[in-house]
């Protein structure tokens, strides 16, 4: 106890820098606007369709996917080409090893997955979740499909927490689109679900 | 003289610690079963501060320096080197403690240590490693006086994710065969023992911790460590349970963990007088281990 107060003088200094400059370490790679473009080339409005879910929905989404929801609004979008739906464009955060990592995806009207942009990762490993080469793997996937890690999505050393987190949570929004988007009403406060099944 | 301390300490944590690391520490004594992927280098550099036996003045740094490489995306070997530093007075334990003694950083030895990933907790559910190390250590890390001694160690690390990774479940078992001869010491007071033959000792532990993101980069965690040891012409020298909190920070060039550790009960051999429900001659009433990881 005696050499306490001169013991922790070092790991106070070295943390409390941390703090400070942690924010400032952040990187994001797409905007949300970017990644809408890139998935949705064709798409002439993003219409912000933010989706409210019930405790009932939740707990579907949870049976479905296998993984739990985490925020009760689900950032959407509707794209559209001169008012035809071409799909939905749904951000998300899951957990990285040390923050959170931001991905949008694009999911086609009838539930397929069209494309996915890694918006901001901020790992030490794993940087190669990035590349289309492995985000190819989830393009054409349903919920009617395998996703399981190792297998059916390939793993990545060193980054396989976010790996396996993202391959759950592109899952958890295709589970999204069914119960809440599949068939949902546009109106001006943005989706309306439709109730669970 | 801060500034002395500061970077007598950061050259002390090139040179000690009680084990080996591998992959980013939640924790600050017990090891999660992750390895690094294969070619990637970490760099650790840990400083345990342990101190107070219950009388006198007691205070000892001990400090590692160790660099890990993935040799494979399962297997992951490191190398450190240890130091000590040491300041006791006032204590004398027979056949133990036998005075005074303060010294600057010494370098105090030296480890080589291979672990091997048999499941990856986030590919598998469950994660479960094993680790074997080789212990080579120039000076006493109780009396600080010259002894050297050699030891492997076998662990094993189980780790279990929930709620996605927010929550780190790890839990260690492992042993230790130690081979160990002092030097001797002249002007020893009257009638003390200071056994200078080979002695040989076996340790067993076994850890737990649960560490919780609590925000984006920050672990707040809770472990405890059981240690017991065998030792020749004594069955069972000592048995010790230390248990505290700890802090970690984890960015994507470094990490930090900062631990608290309070010895909660212990037993074994004793010395007259000391304060019961613990084990003070081969341990101290506190430790506290601060580490720094750097990615490559």
């Amino acid at each position: 106890m005696r050499n306490l107060p001169f013991f922790l003088t070092l790991p106070a200094v070295v943390i409390s820098s941390t703090a400070i400059v942690a924010s400032a370490q952040a990187e994001d790679f797409l905007t949300v606007q970017q990644a809408q473009q890139v998935l949705f080339p064709q798409a002439t409005l993003f219409l912000d369709s933010a989706i409210s879910l019930s405790d009932a929905q939740l707990d579907n989404i949870k049976k479905i996917a296998g993984v739990r929801q985490r925020q009760k609004v689900q950032k959407a979008w509707r794209a559209e080409n001169k008012g035809e739906l071409l799909g939905w464009f749904l951000v998300d955060d899951v957990i990285g090893k040390h923050d959170f990592i931001t991905y949008g995806t694009a999911i086609s009207v009838d539930g397929k997955v069209l494309g996915v942009e890694i918006l901001s990762y901020r790992e030490t490993h794993g940087g190669q979740v990035r590349q289309p080469q492995w985000r190819s793997h989830f393009v054409g996937k349903t919920l009617q499909d395998k996703f399981k890690l190792g297998q059916d999505i390939p793993n990545i050393s060193g980054a396989t927490l976010s790996c396996r987190n993202v391959t759950d949570g592109i899952k958890r929004l295709l589970a999204i689109h069914q119960i809440a988007l599949s068939s949902a009403v546009i109106n001006p406060a943005g989706i309306t679900p439709t109730p669970p099944a | 003289m801060l500034k002395r301390h500061l970077l007598v300490l950061a050259i002390a944590s090139s040179c000690f610690s009680l084990s080996s690391f591998a992959d980013e520490n939640l924790f600050g004594y017990v090891k999660g079963s992750e390895v690094l992927p294969k070619d990637a280098v970490e760099f650790y550099q840990v400083v345990t501060q342990r101190s107070d036996k219950g009388t006198g003045h007691y205070t000892a740094y001990n400090t590692t320096t160790e660099l890990e490489y993935g040799v494979s995306d399962r297997f992951t070997v490191a190398g450190e080197l240890k130091g000590q530093k040491i300041n006791t007075s006032g204590i004398l334990i027979d056949g133990y403690m036998p005075g005074d003694e303060s010294y600057g950083l010494r370098f105090g030895g030296a480890e080589v240590s291979g672990k091997y990933n048999f499941l990856s907790p986030a590919l598998d559910n469950f994660g479960l490693s094993a680790m074997v190390g080789l212990d080579y250590l120039t000076l006493d890390p109780h009396s600080g006086r010259d002894k050297d001694s050699i030891s492997i160690a076998l662990d094993l690390q189980l780790q279990k994710y929930f709620m996605e990774g927010q929550l780190v479940w790890v839990g260690n078992i492992g042993t230790e065969a130690t081979r160990a001869t002092r030097a001797p010491i002249d002007n020893l007071p009257e009638g003390f023992e200071w056994p200078t033959e080979m002695e040989v000792e076996v340790e067993f532990s076994a850890g737990t911790g649960l560490s919780y993101r609590f925000a984006p980069n920050w672990y707040a965690g809770l472990e405890t460590v059981y240690e017991t040891e065998y030792e020749t012409g004594v069955a069972m020298e000592r048995y010790s349970v230390f248990a505290g909190p700890t802090l970690h920070y984890g960015g994507e060039k470094y990490w930090l963990t900062l631990t608290w550790f309070d010895q909660i009960r212990g037993g074994g051999e004793t010395y007259e007088g000391q304060p019961s429900g613990l084990h003070l001659i081969e341990k101290t009433e506190q430790e506290i281990r601060f580490k720094v990881g750097l990615n490559f």
